[in-house]
């Protein structure tokens, strides 16, 4: 096996792998707060994505600086739905709202990959810009430029969540909330509102993931379902409501992909969902246990 | 101040809370004592908000209370230390206590409040970044009503402060729920140990299998022969 | 129970008019319509009795179905007696689901969703691998090939899905999956082996799904083989059985019917338009109306049984 191989495998599973990172934190930050797992987060991402795409394709925007609008768009789509969809939930038991929850998830991700399909055709997309091609070498390993920046936008996001989860007041209510939320209602804090923007929150991660995705690979309709697995995988492995780990599950996610891809070839897929189920089994509370911020 | 008027509480199917009333003046402190599973703590939480009656009414201040939100009763003014203490354990002292003054009116003054609560409870200074899981039961009861203070409240409700305490510290406990109540804090509180409570409070109900079965002048109930039987026999003297 | 007497009759006459229709029309189209029905049929019935009844929602049920039509296209092909290769199908899905079972069933809730979900993929992307091929029928048995008989099997299979959920439905056994279903640990309490509960709906509910999977094998000419092993399957008998009424007997017929007639309906103009209705309808289901089309006629004939000054039963 040839070491620059698989330090190039490598490479490229890490780049991929602060995009799982990222779609992840945005499903654990939902879950921490609302108990409700968000089954439609990959559709989300997805929709995302296509914001990004039609920007620049009909407006010419460059993909980076429409990850502004994409996220904006998401922040609302995703508020809308919570109002909708998930507030109703919010007062039933918990095993029933978080079975709902799954269904209405479920439901929401058909929906939009229907949509999808009707509104844009079930072709994949690609941004391609000027600099796409473009990247550097360093020890004969190659790192591109979109792709590296992915990694490095994705590490700036959460260090942003992180920073806004400890030093803001709204940051503190949403960990409140996450720990024991009837003392966090006890403090005056508005659950309600706390999970809208949370839920909106969480849509606006999977978007920012989404816009990288579609410039640094590709976008279709039917990507929604791999993705919600990607980061169902990844925060399983870094345990549900841990947002710090989160992100290193997913770069290790991707490593470990990239890497089999060299054993055991198109197999890679299965690796990681065998590592999912294996954690499911033995240890539900994840690799890094349970833990905030 | 707090006027509770038949208020019925079910879980579910199970009904918890019968035709309960009972009222709270300003500046009073009251006790809620009974055997576990009376419905104390379903009566407190029905206060907060965290459980919906059906029929009856609560009013503090004068308005009606029964259907309001849960933050919306804080920043009335109502706020209370949680039976098992319902810390944010993952988050530090200073932090839970910051969180205590989320409202309007907490943050207005938050670091003066601060300030006080390290008066009363010099210990949580020492301990302000330190994990509030981590911290000793003593430690986490301070910690709580602190942050339950933060909140500038005109109402405090305390479910079982001694809790879990050993007398010693049950007793400090006491003594600044004593001085909480004489800067001009009405204090509702519950407490298992019934002797305690009546010799801190002005009036006390009994509430017995959700219902109120008796009430009356706290310096009255230590004399009373059922309440002595039923609550005070196995005290030493 | 006359009721019983009632139901028995009822769905006797339904199934003789049903097995009548191949014998009364030359149409295909309406035939295979019928069969797509059946299959549905027996696909959401056979996931309701794990997910209705017991209340196991998983989200791996296409593993079943992809288990039982690979395992009876290969030995139905490679020479075996069709029937043998289709109850073969069926045995296969049971083993792979006591297999998978214990682990599985461990699980609570979500992690028992998402475990299911993450298995069926794996099954889906191994197969795609391993075969990555067009399953294709050998010339002869092509030549030989006859809408007719295929029409009569899913018509039995689907009877006898029904039939066995209704059985369910009225058993000893039925009770006890409820009991699972409404309060896990209030029926454990009150000495429901409720692991042993949900390994047999498990059972039942691969075996016919696996069934429904070589009837699949049988009647496609030519498919990839990983199609059956898609989560589309899944998709498709949850949104079936949701909207129809989950939990119930008539739900998944119902479901089966009106899901089956707008696919093929939209086919042409908007086609995968049934999965968008569906969908919509299905979260409308889970947040309004849990009983799904079966609740809403219910609701309906008390709505107008009441209007009539009858007072209506519950």
């Amino acid at each position: 096996m040839n070491l620059q191989v698989l330090a190039q495998s490598l490479i490229f599973g890490i780049f991929v792998g602060g995009l799982y990172g990222l779609a992840a934190v945005g499903l654990s930050l939902v879950f921490g707060v609302m108990k409700m797992l968000n089954v439609a987060h990959g559709e989300l991402l997805m929709l995302g994505g296509y914001v990004t795409f039609w920007f620049f394709s009909l407006y010419h925007i460059d993909p980076f600086l429409a990850l502004l609008p994409s996220a904006f768009v998401l922040f609302l789509i995703g508020m809308g739905l919570y109002k909708g969809l998930f507030s109703p939930l919010a007062k039933l038991h918990e095993e029933v709202k978080i079975k709902n929850s799954l269904l209405i998830g479920f439901g929401l991700s058909l929906v939009f990959h229907n949509l999808a399909i009707r509104l844009w055709t079930a072709d994949e997309r690609s941004v391609s810009v000027l600099y796409s091609g473009w990247g550097f070498s360093l020890f004969g390993l190659r790192f591109p430029f979109i792709r590296l920046s992915g990694l490095v936008l994705a590490t700036i996001v959460i260090l942003a969540l992180q920073q806004f989860l400890t030093k803001t007041y709204f940051g503190k209510a949403i960990r409140a909330t996450t720990e024991n939320w009837e003392s966090a209602a006890l403090m005056g804090i508005n659950i309600e509102k706390t999970s809208m923007i949370s839920f909106a929150l969480g849509a606006t991660l999977a978007a920012m993931a989404g816009t990288i995705v579609s410039v640094g690979y590709a976008i279709h309709p039917a990507m929604g379902l791999e993705w919600t697995l990607k980061a169902l995988i990844v925060v399983v492995l870094a345990g549900l409501g841990n947002i710090g780990g989160a992100f290193a599950a997913g770069v290790l996610l991707g490593a470990v992909e990239s890497v089999s891809t060299l054993f055991v070839g198109p197999y890679m897929e299965v690796v990681g969902l065998v590592i999912f189920l294996l954690v499911l089994e033995l240890r539900p509370q994840g690799l890094f246990g349970k833990s905030i911020g | 101040m707090l006027e509770i008027e038949k208020i019925n509480v079910s879980y579910g199917d199970l009904q918890a809370l019968w035709d309960i009333s009972f009222r709270v003046e300003e500046r009073e402190i009251v006790a809620l004592i009974g055997p576990n599973g009376a419905g104390k703590t379903t009566t407190l939480k029905t206060i907060t908000g965290l459980l919906k009656p059906f029929g009856g009414e609560i009013r503090f201040e004068g308005m009606a209370m029964e259907k309001m939100a849960i933050h919306k009763r804080v920043e009335m003014g109502i706020s209370l230390v949680p039976e098992g203490r319902g810390l944010f354990p993952g988050m530090s002292t200073l932090e839970n206590l910051e969180l205590g003054a989320f409202t309007d009116k907490g943050r207005s003054c938050r670091e003066e409040t601060i300030e006080q609560v390290y008066e009363l409870f010099p210990i949580l200074k020492n301990r302000k970044k330190q994990a509030a899981g981590t911290l000793s039961g003593g430690e986490q009861q301070m910690l709580a009503i602190g942050r339950g203070l933060m909140s500038k409240p005109k109402l405090l409700l305390f479910d079982e402060p001694s809790w879990g305490l050993s007398p010693l510290l049950s007793k400090v406990i006491y003594e600044v729920i004593g001085q909480i109540n004489h800067s001009g804090v009405t204090i509702l509180l519950i407490e298992q140990n019934v002797r305690m409570a009546l010799e801190l409070t002005n009036r006390a109900y009994v509430v017995e299998n959700g219902r109120i079965v008796k009430q009356g002048d706290s310096r009255n109930m230590l004399n009373d022969q059922h309440i002595r039987e039923a609550y005070l026999g196995t005290e030493s003297v | 129970m006359s009721s019983h007497r009632k139901t028995l009759f009822l769905s006797l006459g339904i199934t003789i008019l049903l097995a009548l229709v191949p014998l009364v029309t030359k149409r295909n189209d309406l035939i295979n319509l019928m069969i797509l029905i059946f299959l549905y049929i027996c696909l959401a019935q056979s996931w309701n009795i794990l997910a209705g009844y017991t209340g196991q929602v998983s989200l791996g049920h296409a593993a079943f179905f992809g288990l039982g039509a690979i395992t009876t296209r290969f030995l139905w092909v490679g020479g075996t007696p069709f029937f043998l290769a289709f109850l073969t199908g069926g045995v296969v899905a049971v083993v792979f689901a006591l297999i998978i079972g214990h682990p599985a069933l461990r699980l609570k809730g979500i992690y028992f969703a998402i475990g299911t979900l993450g298995l069926g993929q794996i099954l889906k992307i191994t197969v795609g691998n391993v075969l990555p091929t067009v399953a294709d029928l050998p010339g002869d048995y092509i030549a030989t090939y006859n809408l007719i008989p295929r029409y009569y099997l899913f018509l039995i299979l689907a009877v006898i899905t029904v039939a066995v959920v209704y059985w369910i439905s009225h058993s000893k056994l039925g009770l006890g999956m409820v009991a699972v279903r409404e309060d896990e640990e209030a029926a454990k309490a009150s000495g429901v082996n409720t692991f042993r509960q949900k390994i047999i709906a498990l059972f039942i509910s691969s075996f016919f799904a696996g069934l429904a999977g070589g009837a699949f094998a049988f009647y496609h000419v030519s498919y990839y083989h990983d199609l059956p092993f898609s989560p589309i399957w899944t998709f498709d008998a949850l949104l079936i059985t949701f909207v129809g009424g989950v939990g119930t007997i008539v739900g998944p017929i119902i479901g089966s019917f009106f899901y089956a007639i707008f696919k093929e309906f939209f086919a042409r103009t908007f086609p995968e338009l049934h999965v968008f209705i569906f969908g919509i309808l299905f979260i409308l289901v889970v947040l309004l109306l849990p009983g799904g089309l079966v609740e809403m006629a219910g609701r309906i004939r008390r709505l107008v049984t009441s209007k009539k000054g009858v007072v209506p039963t519950v």
